[in-house]
């Protein structure tokens, strides 16, 4: 969820340079030099040198998102601040501050998730000192009138009724609330809709979650692209020194273990094919717990366009026009979720089975050698064409300091994948796919059922 | 405020990179070399594009290009080709618009030789499976009946003003052609379609990273020997003139209003006049930006919605980033205005906000200081459209396309000689607040049809106050006079759209 882009993607890569001619025998599969300067008031400044002559990129990292708002009636607070910092402070108004950025011809958006909150520029390599210096201003200085936060709150709404014309935002939004019980991975990023509505109440409580996240302690600042690195930490120390430690413990609360299997059926009023979506709650990031990239590998095992699902249900029997299963990377147990759009509601039932079926095939039949290196040759490949310029890598570098705070897990997860073998994959098939332990979300045209 | 040296520049890729065409065999290559680059894209151009459909067959196009990048070879089925992509992450997919189809291929250069006998084996010799090709097509018209008409309210009504702006016109269609048009496709018309089309007349490739230089030769031989044919080039009609504000409203049902508005309008990236026109739209509504004058009006100051933007050409946002996706160029263009979806109470005032700004717009023109603002922000942010050799390469086929120097070279070249007098004149040339088509994506069409017909003030509902000067402005917004052609407006429901 972002301020303008939505969902943030990673451009597909075609600049990269890397160090050897095989992916598959890189010992780190990040191939660029990270270094990491953490200032007293415990702000970490992360760069990473990059072969892109005049730009560079600017991420400012706030390990905050949905995840956080622990309090009743309070949804899709993180990503209603994130539209709040662009409201500017006394040194730079928001037109000052769009005055500024518009000169430099940056490109300078945010973006909202469960655990982050990440704001970032790519511009000219000569803007970096100004860049630095008004964004460490709004995050130590954010000022806004009551009038502004009322009105910023009818975009989000705005911003609600676009994603909602797609069934998968309602699927995805009825599949978190049912699945979990108190875990704050119940509602979306977005929040919701009556949390929404009251938003405009609600300019105290904007007020508290500033005061409690947009601390250094919590935040990281990534540059990547064309600078001298001395440089940046005289500017880091000039323009983020006084910024104070913050003091607020977050206390997320768990859910227990899922007993029971959870189904929901949506009506749809307008024209749509039948769509299903069947969630397990799955493993919480990790760079040491073989769990959680042992998911990744079966996602690819069972899910990906050479999977025998894949055959049978998109090529051979034609009864979807897709079907994909994955679990996003996230700091809690997330849901490793299966989504899947069917031609025809006959076979609504069948294609149900066969999902089943393929899920439990993993738990008894051990993947071959040669599959499962497969596999790991296309995450590798993925990985690397992924970085091919500064706005790309410093992306993919703020994903793993969301989920840890050390850059350095983009390695140690990707060695991790290298140790995942098939009794992992059937023993967390076996742990993961039971039926008590997912959540089944049907939906279909209205009257059509 | 700090003077900022902004160099953003070409400097990203000097000494690396060479660019050029080179022609043998009727087989035109543009080159993007990047020695240190182990990521190669390869480009393959079709001129051909939905204008291309045959009568009756609405969406042949689109459907040939799905058969064939999302098919199988003669050696290898369709599953086979995936399997051999899969390992080494590359891709292949097709890309289809109005006159240019397109073929993008990526792979690192481990795998380069490998990858190009399945790609140049796709387009050379196609497998035509009778099964991809049905499966293909449930995709093309899943997309227009289901996704199109229920489940995508932005999209529908950019797609519904493409259709009532271009009546009588090849534009009319989808890119992917029409549900009756989709329907009536054969295998053997598609096949049909490849030997009349997929000619070496039509075609030309590009190719960008560190590939070998030997591959260039090779591949001019071997698109070589497609077939020789005709030039499927088409002469195309002006679009019909619009008299006053034509609506179309589009019934379904919707939680906000979607709304789109925009006429043709006779240039492009070719001709002088765009890049001051380029500006002025720009100044008025860059693309996913605070920038501009409806983002800030409509949005800013009053939170009416998630985003309003307009453009002066076709616009499809390219994933992952929030600027244009290369390789749908077209011979005829239109200026729009995208209002993203507002409240239902809120759609008329929103029509009239976005009208009356574009009224401002051409009646007062820009002052110097808004010139030189968006002068600097333009030059400086095109550098960062083309900051991989993939979409750099995309754009310089573009340009070859128009016929012009490199697009963002020539920006940068024009937009520095820009004046004043010469962004005020093209806005009166080419922009104009009256004669436009807007569509509507709505639940209840028949009451903002009467409110709209019979000019009813339409006060705007805020949710929250707003300052004194905005809700002054709003007086005069809200009973904003909007001369409405009731003879070409209409009420389609959305189950009409598309049809044939």
């Amino acid at each position: 969820m972002i301020r303008i882009t939505g969902i943030l993607l990673l451009a597909f890569a075609a600049f990269l340079l890397i160090k050897t001619n095989c992916i598959a025998q890189e010992s780190k599969i990040f191939p660029y030099q990270i270094n990491q300067v953490v200032m007293e008031n415990s702000l970490k400044i992360v760069s990473i040198p990059f072969p892109s002559p005049g730009v560079v990129a600017y991420y400012t990292v706030v390990r905050a998102g949905s995840r956080n708002e622990v309090e009743p009636g309070l949804s899709g607070f993180a990503h209603f601040f994130e539209h709040m910092m662009f409201r500017g402070t006394e040194k730079y108004d928001k037109n000052k501050y769009n005055e500024i950025l518009k000169e430099m011809g940056a490109d300078n958006n945010a973006f909202t998730s469960d655990d982050v909150t990440v704001y970032h520029t790519l511009a000219s390599s000569d803007a970096l000192e100004t860049i630095m210096d008004m964004e460490a201003d709004r995050f130590m200085n954010l000022k806004y009138s009551v009038e502004d936060f009322k009105t910023e709150a009818g975009a989000i709404l705005g911003e609600y009724n676009k994603n909602y014309s797609s069934p998968f935002m309602i699927m995805y939004e009825k599949l978190r609330e049912a699945a979990y019980e108190k875990h704050t991975y119940k509602h979306t990023t977005m929040g919701f809709l009556k949390d929404i509505l009251d938003m405009p109440n609600q300019y105290e409580y904007s007020l508290k979650f500033f005061d409690r996240w947009y601390r250094p302690e919590n935040c990281v600042v990534v540059v990547v692209g064309d600078f001298d690195q001395t440089k940046l930490i005289e500017l880091a120390k000039k323009y983020y020194s006084n910024w104070k430690r913050g003091s607020y413990t977050l206390n997320v609360p768990l859910d227990k273990p899922q007993k029971k299997e959870k189904y929901i059926y949506i009506p749809w009023k307008a024209k749509t094919l039948p769509m299903l979506s069947i969630g397990y709650h799955g493993a919480a990031f990790s760079t040491t717990d073989i769990d959680m990239p042992t998911l990744d590998i079966i996602s690819q095992l069972v899910f990906s366009q050479t999977s025998p699902l894949f055959k049978q249900l998109v090529i051979e029997k034609q009864w979807v026009e897709f079907v994909e299963g994955s679990q996003g990377d996230s700091r809690d147990p997330g849901l490793f979720t299966i989504w899947t759009r069917i031609k025809d509601a006959k076979n609504i039932n069948a294609v149900r089975e066969a999902i089943y079926s393929a899920l439990d095939d993993i738990k008894i039949t051990p993947v071959s050698q040669e599959k499962l290196a497969t596999v790991k040759s296309n995450l590798k490949y993925s990985f690397a064409m992924s970085l091919d310029n500064a706005d790309a890598v410093a992306g993919k570098i703020s994903h793993y300091i969301q989920l840890t705070g050390d850059p350095e897990s983009v390695n140690q997860i990707y060695t991790l994948y290298d140790k995942v073998t098939a009794e992992d994959v059937m023993r967390v098939a076996r742990k993961y796919f039971t039926k008590e332990n997912r959540t089944v979300v049907l939906l279909t045209e209205e009257g059509s059922k | 405020m700090k003077i900022l040296k902004l160099t953003l520049s070409l400097v990203l890729f000097a000494g690396i990179i060479m660019m050029n065409i080179n022609c043998a065999k009727n087989i035109e290559v543009s080159e993007l070399y990047a020695p240190e680059s182990p990521l190669i894209t390869i480009r393959a151009w079709f001129n051909a594009g939905s204008i291309n459909d045959t009568p009756g067959k609405e969406g042949i196009n689109a459907l040939t290009a799905l058969t064939i990048g999302e098919g199988g070879t003669k050696e290898l089925t369709y599953q086979q080709v995936l399997d051999k992509l899969y390992p080494w992450a590359a891709s292949i997919h097709p890309q289809t618009d109005k006159e240019v189809t397109i073929f993008i291929g990526e792979v690192h250069k481990d795998h380069l030789d490998e990858f190009y006998k399945i790609f140049s084996d796709l387009i050379l010799n196609p497998r035509f499976d009778e099964a991809d090709f049905l499966r293909n097509k449930d995709l093309l018209l899943n997309h227009l009946e289901n996704t199109l008409r229920g489940t995508d309210d932005e999209n529908l009504g950019k797609q519904a003003l493409n259709t009532f702006m271009y009546d009588n016109h090849p534009y009319r269609h989808t890119e992917v052609g029409t549900i009756q048009g989709l329907k009536s496709i054969t295998l053997d018309d598609v096949k049909e379609y490849y030997k009349r089309v997929y000619t070496k007349e039509n075609m030309r490739i590009g190719i960008a990273g560190g590939y070998p230089k030997s591959l260039v030769d090779k591949m001019k031989t071997d698109f070589g020997k497609l077939s020789s044919g005709k030039s499927v080039a088409i002469k195309l009609p002006d679009p019909e003139p619009i008299k006053n504000m034509e609506i179309m409203f589009v019934e379904k049902p919707a939680r906000g209003t979607a709304i789109s508005m925009g006429f043709p309008i006779s240039l492009t990236r070719k001709d002088k006049d765009f890049y001051p026109l380029m500006l002025v739209n720009s100044y008025f509504g860059e693309h996913r930006t605070f920038n501009g004058v409806l983002m800030n009006r409509l949005r800013g100051d009053r939170g009416l919605n998630y985003g309003d933007y307009s453009y002066i050409e076709h616009w499809v946002q390219d994933a992952g980033s929030r600027f244009q996706l290369p390789n749908t160029p077209r011979h005829q263009q239109y200026f729009s205005i995208w209002i993203r979806p507002v409240q239902p109470e809120n759609a008329h005032f929103a029509i009239r906000n976005a009208t009356y700004e574009l009224k401002k717009l051409v009646d007062e023109g820009m002052t110097q200081e808004q010139l030189d603002a968006t002068k600097k922000f333009l030059i400086n942010y095109s550098k960062l459209w083309a900051q991989t050799t993939s979409r750099r390469l995309g754009y310089q086929m573009d340009s070859e396309f128009y016929g012009s120097d490199f697009f963002i070279d020539r920006i940068e070249k024009e937009l520095k000689a820009l004046k004043l007098a010469d962004v005020n004149n093209v806005i009166k040339k080419y922009l104009n607040a009256e004669n436009i088509k807007v569509t509507v994506v709505t639940n209840d069409a028949a009451s903002l049809k009467e409110a709209m017909f019979n000019n009813t003030p339409s006060p705007i509902k805020y949710s929250s106050p707003v300052s004194q000067k905005i809700l002054d402005e709003d007086k005069i917004i809200e009973v904003f006079p909007l001369a409405i052609n009731v003879e070409k407006s209409k009420i389609l429901p959305v189950s009409e759209l598309f049809e044939k």
